[in-house]
């Protein structure tokens, strides 16, 4: 019983005190960004960010880091928000506004990682892990326990089956949205090969878009809107990174 | 790697050597005025009446002396169907000819003129000449005349003209341009001629004409201040191992080139002939460049090279405003031909280099968390060391700031009219939702690994209704477990009873205790058991022996509480070690 108390007040310090340095760097942010200093105020809120990821926290980036000039890391972490909460308004509206003044479109989605954004993640996952057991148990259990089979059995199997194959296609949408970056630094080369003396084929406009087809050493192998090469990986952030 | 390092100096000479060749921009209002001045023509008309001469100069010679062999045809070189071999006699020894072309100006019209020499060693007295023979000439048939020499002894011979090659060294390395003078002294009259349409012959040099000029200078020749007309030029050789240059020429007169005078002559104002004159040829040793030691930024500069110090338009510029950095190299030898360090990649900054021969750079910041303009490297072969120097251009301290994005954009709606604009959001007052991470559950390991825990649910689920189902087929398993579990409870009960001298306490567990361990056996409740049914558990010698007499005693003393006057007990605690192991004969058949 002493063991059982010491390691529940030892996993609520972790949490408690994980939590409370998550909110110093956040609330210090949060004052150097009304001061003025977004070079701090960025560093407070990544810092932040790397303890807890949150959309305020992550919304709150973008903003210092587009006062800061960098318009391609302000997108990037804007849409890192809408990842974690896709009905965040304020990253919704600073994406626009970004995105009219950087003169970059949003990136193309496949119908199935458009339907993927309409909830996070991690809930599609678990939507679909519950939908499934649910339909099994539906199922399996009445036998086991040697109940007759009812109709309402039989219909909420077939409703977890029925969501857990909708949710599949947006579990997918949700792997295949993780390749999904942005160019961090403006006028990025994208390359023929992925080594540092390569031929440049074109040069990328801070905040675009790309999709990561494969890495090697310290490249990416990108897709844009319409070509591929090789970006270092410095200069391009996927969003789910 | 020498040869990929001769290919990329090559390479790099090339915009160098593409410039030097190419023609002179001049502006349409010029070019217009140049076409209203009447050209002469090259003349093409007259084939027919093309004319050839021959001669030996000097016509007499002492024997080995050498002398030349000239033919001269006013025809363009390559309308000429030249012999290889010229029908001579055995006592004149050929050398392989040399030719050369130039355009004359006659009037309104070009002539053409090419003259083939051969040099000529009389090896015995005597009075020789080469006969007349035909050459074709762009399909018509055009004589040389004949031409005689005299070999002999007897009189004074005035030595060939030549022209006199020199050059700024004979051991070179790779790469590494030096100059080149080829020297006409003066003729015997004083009279001073210049040079044109110079050509150098030999395999391995690249001559830079940008770099030509001509002179008539004072020249010391044989311990004789003599004048000369000196064409110089810079040569780079492209080849390695011993070379061999030699320089060819047409003499001309002096008020037809560009020259500058810097002695006193004599002008003829009798034309000068166009005679084409030889040089003896120069070996020259060429060293390829040490492959060891070489540092980065080499672009095949060779010589002493420094710079001025670097000089940047601004130290305080915003992200992707460009800033200048000036550069001037300086060089003890030539700087013709001087190719300078490339741009290198850099994650911070875009390096544009200044077209050539500038050799400065435009330098744009691409993030704000830079603090310094990039190293450019750059490296030089110094030939008298013969060792790589590094001559880095140094990182010089910026102050970066950020671009300045907009914080509010308007908006325009179809018609125009200004709407609402667009704006940032303010900043979020709270950290808002929140997530473990950004990587999805479905791309971690341990999420896999909680999905199986369902499925081992469901698969105990299915071994314990499994298991149940069997317990039903066999119910005297569970009858059995359960003796047993209540055996040890009562055996437990029993040492207890007998530790506490407890005799009626004791009997009554011992016979409780052999009606557990009994009743699975036929199946039955405990309580409903007596002793014969105990009894019939032993063997037939044990229920006749001690154990059925133990069962006896024990059952009889359990029995005894029931009798209407109180039974005298003998030491029924004397029996534990007998109950002991009528208990264990009875397990056994459990």
């Amino acid at each position: 019983m002493r063991v059982l108390f010491f390691i529940f007040a030892t996993a609520f310090w972790i949490i408690d005190s994980s939590q409370a340095a998550t909110n110093d760097s956040f609330s210090r942010g949060m004052a150097l960004s009304r001061a003025g200093e977004f070079p701090e105020a960025a560093a407070a809120f990544e810092k932040s960010a790397q303890a807890q990821p949150a959309s305020g926290t992550l919304v709150n980036l973008g903003l210092a880091e587009w006062q800061r000039g960098h318009a391609g890391a302000a997108i990037r972490v804007w849409e890192q928000a809408r990842w974690i909460d896709p009905f965040d308004e304020r990253a919704a509206q600073n994406l626009k506004f970004a995105r009219a003044v950087a003169q970059v479109d949003e990136p193309q989605l496949k119908w199935f990682e458009t339907a993927s954004t309409w909830l996070p993640p991690n809930d599609w996952v678990w939507i679909a892990g519950a939908s499934l057991w649910l339909a099994v148990g539906a199922l399996v259990l009445p036998p086991v326990f040697r109940r007759k089979k009812s109709d309402w059995q039989q219909a909420l199997a077939a409703i977890g089956l029925g969501i857990f194959l909708a949710s599949l296609t947006a579990n997918f949408g949700v792997v295949s949205r993780t390749n999904l970056g942005f160019v961090l630094k403006r006028s990025s080369a994208l390359m023929l090969t992925p080594t540092r003396n390569s031929e440049v084929i074109s040069t990328l406009n801070a905040g675009e878009s790309a999709r990561k087809l494969r890495s090697r050493g310290n490249y990416y192998f990108i897709h844009t809107a319409s070509e591929s090469g090789w970006i270092e990986r410095s200069a391009f952030g996927l969003v789910s990174e | 790697m020498r040869f990929f390092q001769t290919i990329l100096f090559l390479l790099a000479l090339v915009p160098n050597f593409l410039r030097a060749q190419a023609p002179l921009q001049i502006s349409p209002n010029v070019a217009a005025q140049i076409v209203m001045v009447p050209q002469p023509r090259a003349d093409t008309s007259q084939l027919e009446n093309i004319s050839a001469t021959a001669e030996f100069d000097p016509p007499t010679v002492h024997p080995g002396e050498k002398t030349f062999y000239r033919v001269a045809v006013r025809a363009t070189q390559n309308s000429i169907a030249w012999p290889d071999e010229i029908a001579a006699p055995p006592e004149l020894h050929f050398s392989t000819a040399t030719r050369g072309q130039l355009m004359q100006a006659d009037g309104v019209r070009f002539q053409p003129l090419t003259e083939f020499i051969y040099e000529v060693t009389g090896t015995a007295m005597g009075h020789f000449t080469i006969s007349n023979f035909v050459v074709s000439v762009g399909g018509h048939s055009v004589e040389i005349p004949a031409a005689s020499i005299d070999v002999k002894t007897d009189t004074v011979t005035q030595p060939p003209r030549k022209l006199s090659l020199e050059v700024s060294a004979t051991n070179l390395f790779f790469g590494q341009p030096f100059r080149v003078r080829v020297i006409l002294p003066t003729t015997a009259g004083n009279q001073v001629e210049a040079l044109r349409d110079v050509q150098f012959n030999g395999s391995g040099f690249l001559t830079d004409k940008s770099a030509t000029h001509q002179s008539v200078e004072v020249v010391n020749r044989d311990g004789q201040l003599q004048s000369a007309a000196i064409y110089e030029t810079v040569a780079t050789p492209l080849a390695a191992g011993t070379l061999t240059l030699s320089a060819q020429a047409f003499t001309t007169s002096v008020m037809s080139v560009p020259i500058s005078i810097h002695a006193q002559i004599t002008i003829s104002s009798t034309p000068v002939k166009n005679v084409l004159l030889l040089s003896d040829p120069l070996k020259i040793n060429v060293h390829p460049l040490p492959m060891e030691g070489e540092l980065p930024g080499f672009t095949g500069a060779l010589g002493k090279f420094s710079y001025d110090p670097p000089q940047l338009s601004t130290n305080r510029l915003r992200v992707g405003e460009p800033a200048h950095l000036k550069i001037i190299f300086h060089n003890e030898g030539e700087l013709t031909r001087f190719v300078a360090p490339a741009s290198p990649r850099s994650h911070d900054w875009q390096i544009i280099a200044d077209k050539p021969p500038a050799t400065g750079f435009t330098l744009i910041p691409l993030t704000d968390e830079t603090h310094a303009t990039p190293a450019i490297p750059f490296s030089y072969f110094d030939p008298q060391s013969e060792k790589y120097i590094d001559l880095t251009i140094p990182a010089l301290p910026v102050t970066v700031v950020g671009e300045g994005l907009p914080v509010q954009l308007p908006v325009f709606d179809e018609e125009n009219k200004s709407a609402a604009p667009l704006i940032l959001s303010s900043l979020a007052p709270t950290p808002g939702k929140t997530a473990a991470s950004l990587k999805p559950l479905q791309l971690h390991g341990w999420f896999v690994v909680v999905q199986l825990l369902p499925v081992m649910g469901l698969i105990a689920l299915w071994r314990w209704d499994y298991r149940r189902r069997f317990l039903a087929a066999h119910p005297e398993i569970i009858r059995r477990r359960l003796a047993k579990h209540e055996l040890r409870r009562k055996k437990i009960k029993l040492q207890k009873a007998f530790a506490a001298g407890d005799a009626a306490a004791f009997v009554q567990h011992a016979a409780d205790a052999m009606r557990i361990v009994v009743a699975p056996n036929y199946p039955a409740n405990p309580q409903a058991l007596v002793c014969a049914d105990v009894l019939a558990q032993l063997e037939d010698a044990e229920q006749n022996g001690r154990a059925g007499e133990t069962v006896r005693k024990v059952f009889a003393a359990t029995d005894a509480r029931f009798a209407l006057t109180p039974q005298t007990q003998a030491n029924l605690l004397a029996l534990a070690d007998d109950v002991e192991n009528v208990l264990l004969k009875l397990e056994e058949k459990l």
